[in-house]
């Protein structure tokens, strides 16, 4: 009814979309629960280009007469935008798709009760302060969240897409705060995530993880030395190799950005249209972003254009190789969408994504990376990051980090400093690791704001003779 | 069923399912956003929601269901649920009865009038607003607009019955000189008749224009003037960590300090929601509780904790009417200004930098307030009391109660901030601050 009736009133192009967010929330706060929150998000999207201006318009109230209500502000919108509209907008051509998508759990969530919910946090819970303690040092704050999502979306558009996907979700966040009087307190954050039932959860084995997090963070607190700033050699873990490829690859790498559209929130892009083929790292270096993975946390075969999803290579060889594109970015470049378009929600707009975004493993143990190095340092995971808008220039504070003498990881280091442009960081990556691991994420950008789950990770990789910053 | 029928409705559902306490809440939002680049629309959205929220107690037990279905068959089952979810749930530590009313609130607050939201008249603000900059000297300008009619009704088996019509208009705008050389600006209003879209397109224009051909920084310690969206980033950060939830649970550098100095004296800032006429003034919390005037850190002495019933039950206090029903939050807050003027703050620096604006805030210790952020837009490098040129590439690396004590000087006049990186409506004016740390990237 929407897309026949948007055609019917001079709309180039319209899509509808329903989407559902079925939501179980818990927190365990210093080992007691907080409100535990169920949630129902429903409702209609719509967008329609009207004379090249691009029209956007959500409800919750599903009437057919509020529906035809929006659709005629969207319209309307749509034209009265397309008065300051110069360079009319399209939608590119895009392999279109029609399906179903249905991720089948083994464990439906609603088999486990909020009790059982509870009780695994409040196990894993006791388990991280015994661990703790056992060190002579206390957890003082600290939440462990538990979240389960099914997302049900059905999308339409006037060219044909139609697609109903059915998708679950489930999330763990846990943040640790380790204190021992003479000592101060450190803090760790970290997210578990994947498309699936509540059987990654029973993978996860959460009072382990824990237990095995507070343990180290205890560690750190008694016995990681300061540093003085030096020019090391630097092997990163895959947590930290994640939210590099993430920041530092993927966001650069959206085309929305390069065009300016984001300009005045997420920012733009050190890249611009002419950078295909640029080089930017060694040729060790490729960087990939797929959302086709099976189970991860950023899991999708079509996009909310309707488009098939696929792998793409960002930086191959160390060479920026591909964009990612919606319709729109890809009839301004003149290339095909890669599916990249994204919405959080039925009340945001579909813009630009990443789903998860790695760097592709190579072929070196750890054990070969670490033998390569004299003198240099280990950073296994972080806690403080961020990078300037253009994506140029970034900042990465290591958390659980070693120093490397002659190839052997020694004693524990305290808040290693990586500060480095973008073409400096990965030009000085030498090699790659054979492993891969992935942290969960939720990547913000769009205005309203729409954090949107994501997978980062790769393997190990070893950077060489980078300035590294400490704090005595 | 109308909004208040629903209220009513549910809350004997629950009343009558055995929940202790409970409030229900329907909100009703309509909202009209604008989103430009490159001086033109990129897209126009509008959103027309309503929907529920329903939050049952058994004693220390407590559950909340969000309702997008507003018929009776989905209330009455999402009532009925919320109530049987809280009576499994494992008890939580503190179980504090909800505020008793029926309450008294400011009456101006309840009903504000609506705005029109004519398309035309949206988008000739956003046109106002690109042209102003563009005169400026800009090149290009990007931003959006949101104008936004609300209306919350709120009942809890405290006896409160509470409804407020709310209207609000933002812009944010950043113009480009070049992709090197740029300005921000933005406004809030609550009203039409306070909003001057042309005055932060120009504010974002003049930024740009003075920001051309940016040198390098050099990194070192520095004393700051930051501009209110800077000051305003940091102001909210202290809002966020004021909320007792925060402090319980580690993410906060004001854990432990009340009463204590952690600031400069020169420095002040409360929390105000019954601020009439500002954007985030709202007459009453989600307990039901009218809003106030709270003062979290005066003459640089941490005051006050932002509570609800639970956490005020939880410190040994009273609720501050700051609930969220899990979370309590900072609704509009106010940085006490100082004596001084901008080119005061300026021409008092000897060798210092000027920040306009900040974007992306991280800690690595929530607790100790260790963190970093970079300057964004225009920025500029003072010698001898004067702007010398404009540069580039630094970011903030600091700690949050080491720079409030330093604070030496605020100007009279402060600006309203609310924009992407600052959540809460903040009025900030700008600030100097002495022996900033200020790094840069290698390589």
């Amino acid at each position: 009814m929407i897309i026949d009736t948007a055609s019917k009133n001079c709309a180039e192009y319209s899509e509808a979309r329903y989407q559902s967010d079925t939501y179980e929330s818990i927190l365990l706060k210093n080992g007691t629960p907080e409100i535990t929150t169920f949630d129902v998000r429903r409702g209609i999207a719509i967008r329609a280009l009207v004379d090249g201006g691009l029209g956007f318009g959500a409800t919750n109230i599903l009437t057919k007469r509020d529906l035809k209500t929006l659709l005629s502000r969207v319209l309307r919108l749509a034209k009265a935008s397309s008065r300051i509209v110069k360079t009319p907008i399209s939608m590119g051509q895009a392999e279109i798709g029609r399906g179903t998508v249905e991720v089948k759990t083994r464990i439906a969530f609603d088999a486990v009760s909020t009790e059982s919910r509870l009780d695994l946090l409040k196990e894993a819970d006791s388990a991280g302060v015994e661990s703790a303690e056992a060190i002579g040092v206390k957890l003082p704050g600290r939440y462990i969240s538990l979240d389960t999502l099914v997302t049900e979306k059905l999308v339409m558009t006037s060219d044909g897409a139609r697609v109903h996907s059915t998708i679950p979700k489930v999330t763990v966040d846990a943040f640790l705060t380790a204190f021992e009087p003479q000592k101060g307190t450190v803090q760790r954050m970290f997210s578990l995530g994947e498309s699936s039932g509540w059987e990654s959860v029973e993978k996860w084995n959460l009072p382990e993880r824990i237990k095995k997090e507070a343990r180290i963070l205890a560690n750190i607190l008694t016995s990681a030395n300061p540093m003085k700033g030096e020019r090391l050699d630097v092997v990163l873990g895959p947590e930290v190799v994640g939210i590099i490829s993430h920041e530092s690859s993927g966001h650069p790498g959206e085309a929305d950005r390069v065009l300016g559209r984001e300009a005045a929130q997420a920012g733009e892009t050190y890249l611009s249209r002419d950078s295909i083929g640029m080089k930017v790292g060694s040729d060790v270096v490729n960087v990939v972003e797929d959302p086709t993975i099976p189970r991860s946390f950023g899991y999708y075969l079509y996009d909310d254009e309707g488009v098939k999803a696929r792998r793409r290579y960002l930086i191959k060889q160390g060479r920026i190789n591909e964009f990612l594109h919606n319709r729109e970015t890809a009839h301004v470049f003149g290339v095909s969408s890669n599916a990249s378009s994204r919405s959080v929600a039925y009340n945001r707009e579909p813009i630009v994504r990443m789903a998860n975004t790695f760097v592709e493993p190579g072929d070196h143990k750890l054990e070969e990376l670490l033998e390569g190095i004299e003198n240099g340092i280990y950073v296994k995971n972080f806690m403080e990051w961020n990078i300037d808008d253009r994506r140029f220039n970034q900042k990465y504070v290591g958390l659980e980090a070693y120093r490397i003498e002659k190839g052997r990881l020694k004693g524990l280091l305290r808040n290693p400093i990586i500060e480095i442009t973008t073409p400096g960081l990965w030009s000085a990556v030498d090699a790659v690791g054979r492993d891969i691991e992935f942290s969960a994420a939720s990547c913000g950008k769009g205005d309203p704001m729409q954090g949107i789950p994501v997978w980062t990770g790769g393997p190990h990789i070893r950077l060489r003779n980078v300035a590294i910053g400490g704090i005595s | 069923m109308k909004a208040e029928d629903i209220c009513e409705f549910v809350l004997k559902i629950c009343k009558n399912e055995g929940a202790s306490d409970s409030v229900v809440t329907v909100a009703e939002i309509e909202e009209t956003m604008i989103r430009f680049s490159n001086n033109e629309i990129t897209v126009a959205n509008t959103l027309k929601d309503a929907s529920a929220y329903i939050f049952a107690v058994d004693r220390e037990r407590k559950a909340g269901i969000g309702v997008a279905d507003l018929s009776k068959k989905t209330l009455l089952t999402s009532a009925r649920r919320a109530v049987a979810s809280a009576r499994r749930a494992p008890p939580g530590n503190v179980y504090a009865p909800l505020p008793k009313g029926p309450f008294q609130y400011d009456q101006t607050a309840l009903d504000q009038p609506k705005l029109e939201m004519g398309q035309r008249e949206l988008v000739g603000w956003v046109e106002s607003a690109i042209d102003a900059g563009l005169r400026e000297g800009a090149q290009r300008m990007a931003g959006s607009l949101v104008a936004r009619n609300s209306r919350v009704i709120l009942r809890t088996t405290g006896d409160v019955i509470a409804s407020a019509r709310s209207s609000s208009i933002e812009i944010s705008v950043r113009a480009f000189l070049s992709s090197l050389a740029s300005g921000h600006s933005t406004a809030i209003a609550a009203s039409e008749r306070d909003f001057k879209p042309e005055e932060v397109g120009a504010e974002a224009g003049r930024f740009a224009k003075a920001s051309a051909n940016p040198m390098d920084g050099e990194p070192g310690k520095y004393e700051a003037v930051l501009g209110p969206l800077v000051f305003a980033d940091l102001a909210c950060q202290v809002g966020r960590s004021a909320s007792a939830f925060n402090v319980d649970m580690g993410l906060s550098f004001l854990g432990g300090k009340i009463d204590q100095k952690i600031a400069s004296d020169k420095f002040g800032l409360a929390d105000d929601a019954t601020l009439r006429g500002s954007y985030g003034a709202f007459p009453f919390d989600a307990e039901g509780m009218p809003t106030r005037r709270t003062a979290i850190i005066e003459n640089g002495t941490l005051r006050s904790y932002l509570h609800n019933s639970s956490t005020a039950k939880k410190f040994g206090t009273e609720s501050t009417a700051n609930a969220g029903l899990m979370i309590p939050h900072p609704f509009n807050l106010v940085v006490e200004a100082g004596d001084k003027t901008l080119e005061d703050l300026i021409g008092s620096v000897d060798k210092g930098v000027y920040v306009t604006n900040d974007w992306y805030l991280r800690y690595q210790n929530y607790a100790t307030g260790d963190f970093s952020v970079i300057p964004r837009d225009a920025m500029f490098f003072i010698k001898n009391g004067q702007v010398e040129k404009s540069i580039r590439e630094l970011r903030i690396s600091d700690n949050m109660l080491r720079i409030l004590s330093n604070v030496s000087a605020l100007t009279r006049e402060r600006k309203w901030v609310k924009w992407w990186e600052v959540e809460v409506p903040t009025l900030s004016p700008s600030v100097l601050v002495d022996n900033i740390n200020f790094t840069k990237s290698s390589m």
